[in-house]
Parts: structure tokens; C-alpha cells; sequence
């Protein structure tokens, strides 16, 4: 059985592969770079699938649990931006946001209940979950090009960015909309303005705001990329800011990792 | 400024002005009164919005104004103004029924700067969805995309904000054995429905038991504590039998308000010592029950938690129907364009509650917005099919 005492027999090989398919990624071994990172990847899932069965529940309700989802889509948005586009570091940045995610668990482990509560219950539950965390880590990806690019003073990645951030936006508006489904299953409406969905639509907008403005004006690079600072600053807060905001302390039904 | 071609800066502008404008009438007016669009002002609203969506595209060749309106620029100060307020909104604690603030943000949904801003908005929107129909129709299909997300957008933004003075939220209380056609409304006052619910049983599962180490002084869980415990023996359904003070001792017992009660068995990893006993997490008839380890430690049994709330009922329609089902969180029942949720039960009885609270939510709007999410659903997914087209294109 499975649980969260074997992470570090799963994370550390892992990590290994991960890193060495971004060292290889340097040196333009192209197959084997993203071989050697599907496989770290592979390591990772079967450690969720494991903590899955053992928990006898998805492991997606604890800020701990959804960390690990985290880390285990920042390599695979890694392989498909380096699939396509080859930018060769890439898999160095997914890597090191993965890592960083793993070493949060490791070093900052919370109690990890087995119970799930009735609300949770539901065959949205995955999805909503699932898909918004690929789109925070296609976001944390898009977040880095442009903080390269505001660095480095180039617009060589815009063109990948902006691929970036239709794929993120789509599934943010995916997550949002199965959340507003499920909602209505679970609590009687579809959307309440609960301190989670506002910060929701908040990044929503942000990110919209990018798109739009990358339609208007192709041109200004810099503003566009500011945007992305902001719609991440904001994501963090849905995710998990509002645990620590002021406004919704107790008026939040979405803190279930407080209980 | 204000030269033709206008730019992001005349939209700025143009949002500033709304947001003043919002500023005087919340002075003047007070906050927006949405239970004024109850049917049959919401119809006539929506009429007049679809009006007003039709002649804005309709002369947005020839006005100006209106050309400005569905630019990208607009577009962008529009969508700028709804998130700046939308963050806002999530700073500031927010209460349907705000005491003592004067100016509006507590209550955003109904502050005018915010109402005004999201109908700019969505009528920028409605517009460059009906551009994009038209574009589609005359063969454009890349327009496909945008149009899904811009009317789905609108469909759902306008059905769900007219048809909300149309949901009706009943709560209704039941006790085994007693069919109940009253509801309460949020306000307190007793509506007939015209519908009765029987309730059969309400029932309670739990997780299975857990037992846990605490510290004796503060009652927190200890988790690096010497004692490694087995729980050796398990009643879901036990009585204290308490005819010996000295050592309580458990039995099983099916009667309401049965408590669970665990034997467990401790040994001291650090000098082999061992202590067993009973423990018990205590119903309203039964007190909670602990294992006194050390003079640090204790085991005992944390409040269950509860895996599935279930009412068993029978529904009696109007119409002479007649059908029986079981109500569960995440599994409302649907009678008659009524969703019944499970709301809540007698708390201090637990399990053993002979009542059933359930909620009942009928929104006449709702397969209008659920079509709004399904057009925006699509459009989602269109988006993620149609990125990396760029990319491709201009290597």
C-alpha cells in the first residue's frame, strides 16, 4: 500500500529523470531528453495512482495533494511546449517548478486525512480539479517565458507564449465551467460568488485581458507581458491566497484543507 | 486625446465615466434593486437588450460611437474595469445585506459601477458575437471559435443575472413518517408547494473508526508519541455498560443513540509497557470516552467522520404522481422543474435524526444558462484546438 511515507522513493528517481532529460535537452539530445522525462513522469503518476488506491479516494482535496498534481503536469506541459516548439529550456523550467512543488511536500508535509467529505463526492470532482491543475501549470510555464523575456528584453517566445496561454486559458475556462456544473449539484447554484469563484473570474479576465490585447496590439510586447505577472499573482490567490484573506475567512465553502 | 482614431486611452476613459456615473447613482438611488427584474420585466429587459445588441451592430458601420464600441480597445478598458472591480470585490468581505457602509463594495453585485461596467462588457460582447455570426454565415469559418465563446458568454452572463429574480429557494423540514407540502423562503414565509415529500428514513454513514494519540494538557493530536495502538475490537452500535465505575466497558447495542466504541491496545515503544482499554466518541446519550496512556498521552476516538447523508422519501406530485427515491449531497432529486437537495438533519441527534432538512431550488432560467455553458464549452475546446497554429505558421 501506498502512502505519503514512500513520496521520496518515488520523488528522488523522479527528479533524477526529470533533471537529466533537462540537461540533455541542452546538449540537442532531443529524443532522448524527452524519453527520459516521460519516464520521470511516469515514475511520478504511479506514485498518484498508488496514494489514489490507498487513500480509496482521489488525491485531490489537501493543498498537499493537489501540489503533487502540480508537479506532475509541469513536466508534461515540458514535453508537449518541447515537442513542438524545441526551445531547448524548457524542460530546465518545468523541472525546477516541479521540483520546487515536490520539495514543498517533502519539507512542509500537512496531515493527510483519508476521509472525504460528502460534498466532494462526485464524478466532477477529478475533472474540475484535474484540469485546472494543468492549466496553473501551463500559466507558471507561461509566467516564466515572459519573465525571460521582460529580463532579457526579447520577444523571440512571444509566438509560444501566446500558444501557451489560449491552451491555459481554455482549460481554466474548462475547470471553471465543470465547477459551475457541479456546483449546481452540489449546493443549489451554479455560480455564488464565493471568495474562490471571485478570485476565479478575476484570473479569468486577466488572462482574457492578455489574449484580447495580444489581438489588438501585437506590437506591445511589454504590456502584454505584464498581464501574465498579474494573472499569475492572481491564480496563486484562488489557489491558495484565500486561505489567508481576510474577506473570506469563514464565508468560503471551497477551504475544505481547513477543516 | 478624443482624436480619431480613438485608442485604449478613450476606453479608459469612456470606463471611467461609467464607473462616476455608477459612483451618483448609487448616491442617488441606492444600491441595484435586482428583485425589480422578477418575470415579467426580465422578458423585457432581455427583449431590449437583443434590441439594443442588433442596432449596435447594425450601425456600427456608420456611428462612430458604436464602431469604437466593439474595438479591440473597448474591449480590452471593458474587460480591464471587470477585473479591477472583480478583485476588488475579492479583497473587500462582501455581504448580501451590508450595515453601516455607505458607499456600495460590500455589496458589489448590486454597486452600479460594477453592474454598469459588466453590462458594457457584455453588450461589447453580444455585439462581436452577432459580428462573428454573421462572418460564419458568410463563410469565414475561423470565426467559429469566437462566436461559441462570445455568445455562449452572453447567454450565460444575461440569462443567469435576469433570471436570478426567478429562483426560488425554499427550505423545508421533514420528520419521518409526516408528508410536507410547506416550505420556507428565505425570508421566513411559508409557501404551499405543489408537491409533498414523505421522508422514510434519513440515515448517516460514517468513515471507518480512527482512534488518536493527544496530548493531556493541550488535547491536540500528538503524532511522534512512544504508543503504537491496534484497535482490536469494533462496535459501530455499542452502549456504555457502566455498572462497574471503576472500568467502563462496552456493549453492542442497536437502540437510538448508540454511540461507536473501540478496544483498543497500546504498547510503549520506548519501555514495552502496555495499556488497553476502551474508547468512545460519545452520541447525545453517551458521554466520550478516552484511554489514559501516560501522564502525557491519551487515546481516544476523534468525532466520526460522515461519508454519505441519505434520506429515503417518497414524492406525491399534483398531478396525482407518485414515486420514491433517495435524496444524497451531490445527488439532488428532480420533481417537476424543482431540484430537492439535502440541506441538513438534526444536528445534536446525529444519526439518529428523525429529521430531514432539505432544500429546494426551482430556476425557471436555467437550461438558457446551461446552454450558455455548453456553447462556452465548446468554444474552450476550440481555443485549445486551434493554438499552436500560430506557432507552426510562422516558423
Amino acid at each position: 500500500m501506498i502512502t505519503w511515507n514512500e513520496f521520496l522513493l518515488f520523488s528522488l528517481p523522479a527528479v533524477a529523470l526529470w533533471a537529466s532529460g533537462a540537461l540533455l535537452a541542452w546538449k540537442q539530445k532531443r529524443n532522448t531528453a524527452i524519453l527520459l522525462t516521460l519516464a520521470g513522469t511516469v515514475v511520478f503518476a504511479a506514485f498518484i495512482a498508488g496514494l489514489w488506491i490507498g487513500l480509496e479516494r482521489p488525491p485531490l482535496r489537501t493543498m498537499g495533494e493537489t501540489r503533487l498534481w502540480y508537479s506532475f503536469f509541469m513536466p508534461v506541459a515540458g514535453i508537449i511546449t518541447y515537442w513542438r516548439w524545441r526551445f531547448k529550456w524548457v524542460l530546465s523550467f518545468s523541472t525546477v517548478m516541479s521540483v520546487v512543488f515536490v520539495c514543498i511536500n517533502l519539507f512542509k508535509p500537512e496531515i493527510h486525512s483519508k476521509a472525504l467529505m460528502p460534498a466532494l463526492q462526485s464524478p466532477w470532482f477529478a475533472p474540475h480539479v484535474i484540469v485546472y491543475m494543468f492549466a496553473y501549470a501551463i500559466m507558471g510555464a507561461a509566467l516564466l517565458a515572459a519573465l525571460w523575456m521582460l529580463y532579457s528584453k526579447s520577444s523571440r517566445e512571444m509566438a509560444m507564449t501566446d500558444n501557451l496561454v489560449n491552451i491555459g486559458l481554455a482549460f481554466i475556462t474548462i475547470g471553471m465551467l465543470f465547477g459551475a456544473v457541479w456546483a449546481k449539484d452540489a449546493w443549489g447554484h451554479y455560480w455564488s460568488w464565493d471568495p474562490k469563484e471571485t478570485w476565479a473570474a478575476a484570473t479569468w479576465f486577466i488572462y482574457l485581458l492578455y489574449v484580447h490585447q495580444r489581438h489588438a496590439y501585437p506590437l506591445k510586447h511589454k504590456a502584454a507581458l505584464w498581464l501574465l505577472v498579474v494573472g499569475f499573482v492572481c491564480l496563486q490567490m484562488c489557489w491558495w491566497g484565500i486561505n489567508y484573506l481576510p474577506s473570506a475567512q469563514g464565508a468560503s465553502i471551497h477551504t475544505y484543507n481547513l477543516n | 486625446m478624443w482624436e480619431k482614431p480613438w485608442e485604449v486611452k478613450e476606453a479608459i476613459a469612456i470606463g471611467a465615466g461609467l464607473v462616476i456615473t455608477g459612483i451618483l447613482l448609487q448616491f442617488c438611488v441606492g444600491a441595484v434593486n435586482w428583485s425589480l427584474f422578477a418575470f415579467p420585466v426580465n422578458v423585457v429587459v432581455l427583449v431590449a437588450l437583443l434590441l439594443l445588441v442588433a442596432c449596435g451592430y447594425a450601425f456600427s458601420n456608420r456611428v462612430y460611437v458604436l464602431e469604437f464600441l466593439v474595438s479591440g480597445s473597448s474591449a480590452i478598458a471593458s474587460i480591464g474595469y471587470a477585473a479591477t472591480l472583480t478583485v476588488v470585490m475579492g479583497l473587500v468581505p462582501q455581504s448580501a445585506h451590508p450595515s453601516g457602509e455607505v458607499f456600495g463594495i460590500t455589496n458589489m453585485l448590486s454597486w452600479w459601477p460594477f453592474v454598469l461596467v459588466y453590462f458594457w462588457l457584455t453588450l461589447i460582447v453580444g455585439i462581436v458575437g452577432l459580428r462573428h455570426a454573421v462572418l460564419l454565415v458568410r463563410g469565414k469559418k475561423r470565426s467559429l471559435a469566437t462566436l461559441l465563446s462570445h455568445v455562449g458568454l452572453f447567454v450565460a452572463i444575461v440569462c443567469s443575472t435576469l433570471g436570478n429574480a426567478d429562483v426560488q429557494r425554499l427550505k423545508m423540514s421533514c420528520k419521518v413518517g409526516s408528508p410536507e407540502w410547506r416550505a420556507q423562503d428565505e425570508g421566513g414565509k411559508v409557501v404551499e408547494l405543489p408537491l409533498a415529500i414523505e421522508l422514510h428514513e434519513f440515515s448517516i454513514e460514517y468513515y471507518p473508526m480512527q482512534v488518536v494519540i493527544i496530548d493531556n494538557a493541550t488535547g491536540k493530536t500528538v503524532t511522534d508519541s512512544p504508543w503504537e495502538m491496534a484497535m482490536t475490537k469494533q462496535m459501530e452500535y455499542a452502549a456504555a455498560n457502566v455498572t462497574d465505575s471503576v472500568d467502563v466497558h462496552y456493549v453492542e447495542w442497536h437502540s437510538v443513540g448508540a454511540t461507536s466504541a473501540a478496544y483498543v491496545e497500546a504498547v510503549n515503544k520506548a519501555d514495552g509497557k502496555s495499556r488497553q482499554g476502551w474508547i468512545s466518541c460519545g452520541s447525545f446519550a453517551f458521554p466520550y470516552h478516552g484511554l489514559k496512556l501516560d501522564d502525557c498521552h491519551s487515546a481516544v476516538m476523534p468525532e466520526r467522520e460522515p461519508k454519505r447523508f441519505a434520506s429515503s422519501v417518497s414524492v406525491y406530485t399534483k398531478a396525482g404522481e407518485t414515486f420514491s427515491d433517495t435524496i444524497l449531497v451531490n445527488k439532488p432529486l428532480n420533481v417537476d422543474g424543482w431540484k430537492i437537495y439535502q440541506l441538513s438533519y438534526d444536528e445534536a441527534l446525529g444519526r439518529w435524526s428523525d429529521v430531514s432538512i432539505f432544500e429546494l431550488v426551482k430556476d425557471p432560467w436555467l437550461p438558457a444558462v446551461y446552454c450558455g455553458i455548453a456553447l462556452m464549452l465548446a468554444g474552450a475546446v476550440l481555443l485549445f484546438l486551434n493554438s499552436g497554429k500560430k506557432g507552426v505558421e510562422q516558423r
